[in-house]
């Protein structure tokens, strides 16, 4: 009944032996213990549960761990460690754009994703981008700061690169 | 004596918010103990009924499965409770088991536990159980509940009626009589629930060699919960260690107690291995307690001026099957009563209140207890009023708020004021929304068939409660918090205190504190809360205590270790203690400020070498206090906001396009973190003015008990919040901070509801429920 | 919650009348049926086990048949009791209308459900019923043309 599965969880080969109706969310906390990962719902509404499935965020309370068989995951500790969203904790840190801290790996993962894909967003499209992250504590207006506040420092240096650049 | 003031006032970032940012989160939700079993319930699935047969059988013989307990074999070891208090006369309620005996009382109750070496084989053997009820018809509705030959909520109880209590002023009826102007109005507040983003959770882990019980708890209150611990399962209280570590969200929802903890509890001690439950979403809503559900009728008296004169109030709230213990579920409907007109000199009132029992989940007390509802229905009657007189509503407040000048006052409803700030409130937030050009914009964009409104409520908040709250009426509930710090052999700072923490910085605040007492730094301070072994008992943060009193605890404990510091200092140095002060991690010459002696030298010496010190000097570097609130009763504090929306009135959704708000919390400790507070509690007041709202069928089943169902309100739907401040610091503390934390939620409501009906005006259209759904919006503009 | 339906089965009203009373070609019909008891000529009770969306639990319920008008209709009343999945009741009133060989059946049903069916599935329930109905008829269709062709017992 149980599967063997290997996939690659933030940079890390691991293999596991799972029950097919085992999530990803449960393989990740329970088996790895990597509980940054949150439960919230489980039915995918909350975002608490957010991870990186070969770069794109998933609900790893919705998909199954066999699904990620062979696949690339990447939790918060990873992005953590590997410090690619390190100005986007800073600015979440200087705006207190967390309180409980429940919330804050999905919005982290939603953040990292639209920054990705969008450099300069409004705050309506940062609202937006969040509509999937439910947050209890803040009223969401400082994580709308932090994300706004991140992709202005990214704008601005990479002006400043692209002058650099110019003036040499 | 010196009052250093580097770091009060100043916006700390929080040291505990990097954790979370790296994933390094503490939840009870994380915890894997050695032996741990998982906790799975069965709840009746009807709201009332007789259980006929419950056969756990095949449950029991399960895989993975280690343990199954029903009522006769897990309630004999903990003594029910019943959650009534002194001090609301006569009140009633019946008592509690873990799990039900014989009769199930709402859709959700407990009935069995199974404990199985994973949560998904518990749930697996929950399937497995037969569990026959003999239906019984549900009583689900409040007003019916009250109707003579209505059945009873439960056998354990003689009436549907809870508590009923009034309020009267001498002068009510001949206010009434003299009044040239009456506005009246009749309201409903559905019910809603915190929806934490990390449900109730609770590993308990009781050790049957040394009689130890640690319960790591999901919990605002751990001390509490020692005591209630203690008492229930009759071990000494010094045998009881609760552990509240990160805290997923709390908001007053986790300081009630639930059958599923202390089944929990219970089934640790039996079993003697530790017992985990973590409540799923579904759960979650059919066990956490909800909030509100009031029907107030309500009417305003006014002179020809629009001067108030009096309120006349009758509140009908539904609490469930059961008071919830140990704080009952009456004192939210108390606070309604109490809190009616509170910002205006209004000379009398009449409140009268009507709590009730019937057959759902229970509701008590959630952030901002009861506050919400009198504010909304003071502030619709004065917005009616000013309707009916043709005054601006900014100037029919003008007209009735408590002059800034006029303290103390005490209100209709006996509460004592000792200063607030209603009309500098008043004038500030008119000038930042920029309200006549609001109004402008409005009256262009009517002409185009855009229909925007402008909801103004002014408000007071209940904070830093004394023992008269709770311990009065003969609960277990401190008033009182306690610190202990210390100053390290190496000269840096540790304090252990007795306010929690769930995020909203209090661990900060505290380190700004101690660290200002000390001339140190607020990262030199380690602060250490959420454990009954390690930090001194106390009342805990809730009800807006933790900077008001959790705070003067803190600065009167630093000050305690700052003279201990300065007295061996004055040893070392041969010099008088009165001409030494602390600054910049070293005792410093109070008239040059020059450097004498550091911190870490004092450290050293007092934890080294005490023989160098004189006989008799303490080197202990170890001050404790304990501090509970003298003088007033409470701390008020007050404010007022306003809420911008528009309303679609062909689909009759609302967009909420901006929300203000200007608040006196009295000396403001970290202003980062105040604004957090403002605008995480204006969302929680909006939430369940548009969108949250449990359904209930006619049965009494809750229909909307997911997240897919329940509406949360979300980034893209809510404003931005603009925040400024009045400070008018408490006298009764050296500190002078209040407390500010439910400021948000007590009035967004009230100005949202008036924004709507505001917008709605040209259609002769308005609307008294929340949440103010589209539907029910369309149904006030009579287009369904 | 209302369902409404109509079935044609390859029966005559007749047979259609006595399969309905007939425990065997029930427990045959019944979706995860586990067993079926007659309890009276017109009452049965049942053990079936059932998945609705999220929640799965073995139901144990009563069935009554009332206002009987023999061969033409009856009224079908029902309560099941599923542990922690929830409860549900209802009475159905179901009509035989002969079509040359054929029957056709109509049914009205008001259902109700509790506990977890009612508090999460409610969006899954009245699709899951009409699922659960079809399959019952899909059965029983079965079933009844089996029991034509097998020998009188």
């Amino acid at each position: 009944m149980k599967a063997d599965i290997t996939l690659t969880v933030n940079g890390e080969a691991v293999r596991e032996t799972v029950e097919p109706r085992t999530s990803l969310a449960d393989l990740l906390r329970d088996n790895l213990r990597l509980t940054g990962t949150h439960l919230g719902c489980e039915m995918g509404a909350c975002g608490a549960c957010l991870v990186l499935l070969d770069g794109v965020p998933v609900h790893a309370c919705l998909v199954l761990a066999v699904q990620a068989d062979g696949q690339k995951v990447e939790t918060i500790e990873g992005l953590n460690e590997s410090g690619q969203i390190e100005d986007l904790q800073k600015t979440f840190h200087d705006r207190n754009a967390l309180q409980c801290g429940f919330c804050t790996n999905g919005m982290l993962m939603s953040a990292h994703a639209l920054l990705a894909g969008n450099s300069d967003p409004s705050r309506d499209e940062i609202r937006d981008a969040l509509s999937g992250n439910y947050c209890r504590c803040t009223g969401y207006e400082a994580i709308v700061d932090a994300i706004s506040a991140t992709a202005e420092h990214r704008l601005s240096a990479e002006r400043r690169l692209s002058k650099m650049k110019g003036a040499q | 004596m010196m009052a250093s003031t580097d770091h009060i006032g100043q916006s700390h970032r929080r040291e505990n918010a990097l954790r979370h940012l790296a994933g390094r989160g503490r939840f009870v939700t994380d915890l894997a103990l050695p032996r741990m079993v998982h906790a799975a319930f069965v709840r009746s699935p009807m709201a009332k009924g007789k259980i006929v047969e419950l056969d756990v059988t095949a449950a029991a013989a399960a895989p993975g499965v280690v343990r199954v307990f029903t009522a006769e074999t897990l309630n004999p070891i903990c003594a029910p409770w019943t959650g009534t208090l002194d001090h609301f006369a006569g009140m009633k309620s019946a008592p509690q088991n873990m799990l039900a005996e014989g009769q199930v009382l709402w859709a959700g109750h407990p009935v069995a536990m199974i404990l199985a070496h994973s949560r998904a084989e518990a749930e697996d053997a929950c399937e497995l159980v037969l569990l026959d009820i003999e239906d019984e018809d549900a009583v689900v509705d409040g007003d019916a509940a009250l109707v003579e030959g209505t059945p009873l909520v439960s056998d354990g109880i003689a009436s549907n009626l809870c508590y009923r209590t009034v309020l009267e002023t001498p002068g009510l009826e001949e206010a009434f009589s003299n009044a040239a102007h009456v506005v009246e109005g009749r309201f409903t507040f559905g019910r809603h629930t915190a929806v934490t983003l990390e449900p109730r959770a609770v590993v308990a882990d009781f050790d049957p060699s040394t009689g130890q019980l640690t319960v790591h708890h999901g919990t605002q209150t751990p001390y509490q919960f020692q005591d209630v611990y203690a008492h229930q399962f009759g071990l000494p209280d010094n045998k009881v260690r609760v552990i509240a570590p990160d805290v997923g969200g709390s908001f007053g929802m986790k300081l009630h107690v639930y059958n599923e903890e202390m089944a929990v509890v219970a089934a640790s001690i039996t079993l003697g291995r530790p017992v985990r439950f973590v409540a799923d979403r579904l759960e979650s809503f059919v066990s956490d307690v909800h909030a509100r559900d009031h029907r107030v009728s309500a009417r305003m008296a006014m002179d020809a001026q629009g001067t108030i004169l009096a309120m006349d109030v009758d509140d009908m709230t539904q609490i469930g099957a059961f008071s919830t213990y140990p704080r009952t579920s009456v004192a939210e409907g108390n606070q309604v009563i109490r809190l009616m007109g509170a910002p205006y000199t209004m000379p009398d009132y009449r409140g009268r209140l009507s709590v009730v029992f019937q057959n759902k989940v229970q509701t008590s007390q959630y952030r901002a207890v009861g506050h919400p509802i009198a504010c909304a229905v003071t502030e619709a009657l004065v917005d009616r009023a000013a309707e009916q007189l043709d005054l601006d509503p900014i100037e029919i407040r003008a007209r009735n708020l408590v002059a800034d000048d006029a303290y103390p006052h005490v209100s209709a409803t006996g509460y004592q004021f000792e200063k607030l700030s209603h009309h500098a409130a008043l004038a500030k937030l008119r000038q930042m929304m920029g309200y006549e050009t609001l109004r402008e914009e409005q009256a262009a964009l009517r002409k185009q068939g855009i229909y925007r409104g402008i909801g103004i409520a002014s408000f007071v908040e209940i904070t830093n409660p004394g023992a008269a709250f709770y311990g009065v009426g003969g609960a277990r509930v401190s008033a009182q918090d306690g610190a202990i710090v210390r100053l390290t052999p190496s000269g840096e700072v540790h304090c252990a205190i007795s306010v929690t923490e769930q995020g909203q910085g209090t661990e900060t605040i505290i380190a700004q504190v101690v660290a200002d007492q000390l001339g140190v730094t607020p990262d030199q301070v380690k602060v250490t809360t959420g454990d009954t072994d390690t930090t001194p008992s106390g009342g805990a943060t809730w009800a807006c205590r933790g900077a008001g009193i959790g705070g003067e605890t803190a600065l009167r404990a630093g000050r305690r270790l700052q003279a201990q510091i300065l007295a061996i200092a004055g040893a070392v140095l041969q010099a008088e203690p009165a001409t030494l002060a602390l600054a910049e991690g070293a005792v410093i010459d109070r008239a040059t400020g020059q450097e004498r002696i550091t911190l870490a030298e004092i450290g050293r010496i007092a934890t080294y070498r005490p023989d160098t010190l004189p006989e008799g000097c303490d080197n202990s570097l170890t001050a404790v206090q304990h501090f509970a609130p003298t003088g007033y009763p409470f701390d008020f504090t007050n404010g007022i906001q306003a809420s911008h929306v528009e309303v679609d009135i062909e689909t009759g959704v609302t967009r909420l396009l901006k929300h203000w708000v200007v608040e006196d919390c009295g000396r403001i400790i970290n202003p980062l973190l105040v604004d957090a507070q403002i605008r995480g509690g204006v969302v929680q007041g909006l939430g369940p003015a548009f969108f949250e709202e449990c359904m209930y069928d006619d049965m009494g089943q809750m229909t909307n008990a997911s997240l897919a169902d329940y509406l949360v309100p979300m980034a893209g739907e809510m404003p931005d919040i603009e925040i400024a401040h009045i400070e008018t610091p408490t006298l009764d503390t050296i500190l002078g901070a209040k407390g500010v934390g439910e400021a948000g939620t007590a009035a967004a409501g009230a100005a949202a509801m008036n924004a709507v009906n505001d917008a709605l005006r040209p259609m002769g259209a308005r609307i008294s429920q929340t949440p103010m759904t589209p539907l029910r919006i369309l149904t006030a503009l009579g287009h369904v | 919650m209302e369902l409404k339906g109509s079935q044609t089965l390859a029966a005559t009203p007749d047979q259609v009348w006595s399969a309905l009373f007939d425990r065997a070609i029930l427990e045959q019909a019944i979706p995860g049926c586990e067993s079926l008891e007659q309890t009276s000529d017109t009452s049965f009770s049942a053990v079936v086990k059932l998945k609705i969306g999220p929640v799965s639990a073995r139901f144990k319920g009563d069935v009554e048949l009332s206002d009987i008008a023999p061969g033409l209709s009856c009224t079908l009343s029902g309560k099941g009791s599923g542990g922690i999945a929830g409860f549900a009741k209802g009475a159905a009133r179901v009509t035989l209308t002969p079509q040359g060989a054929q029957t056709v059946l109509d049914y009205t049903a008001d259902v109700a459900v509790g506990g977890k069916l009612a508090a999460l599935g409610n969006r899954l329930i009245k699709a899951t019923a009409q699922k659960l109905t079809g399959e019952f008829f899909a059965n029983f269709d079965t079933a009844l043309t089996c029991e034509e062709t097998a020998p009188a017992a």
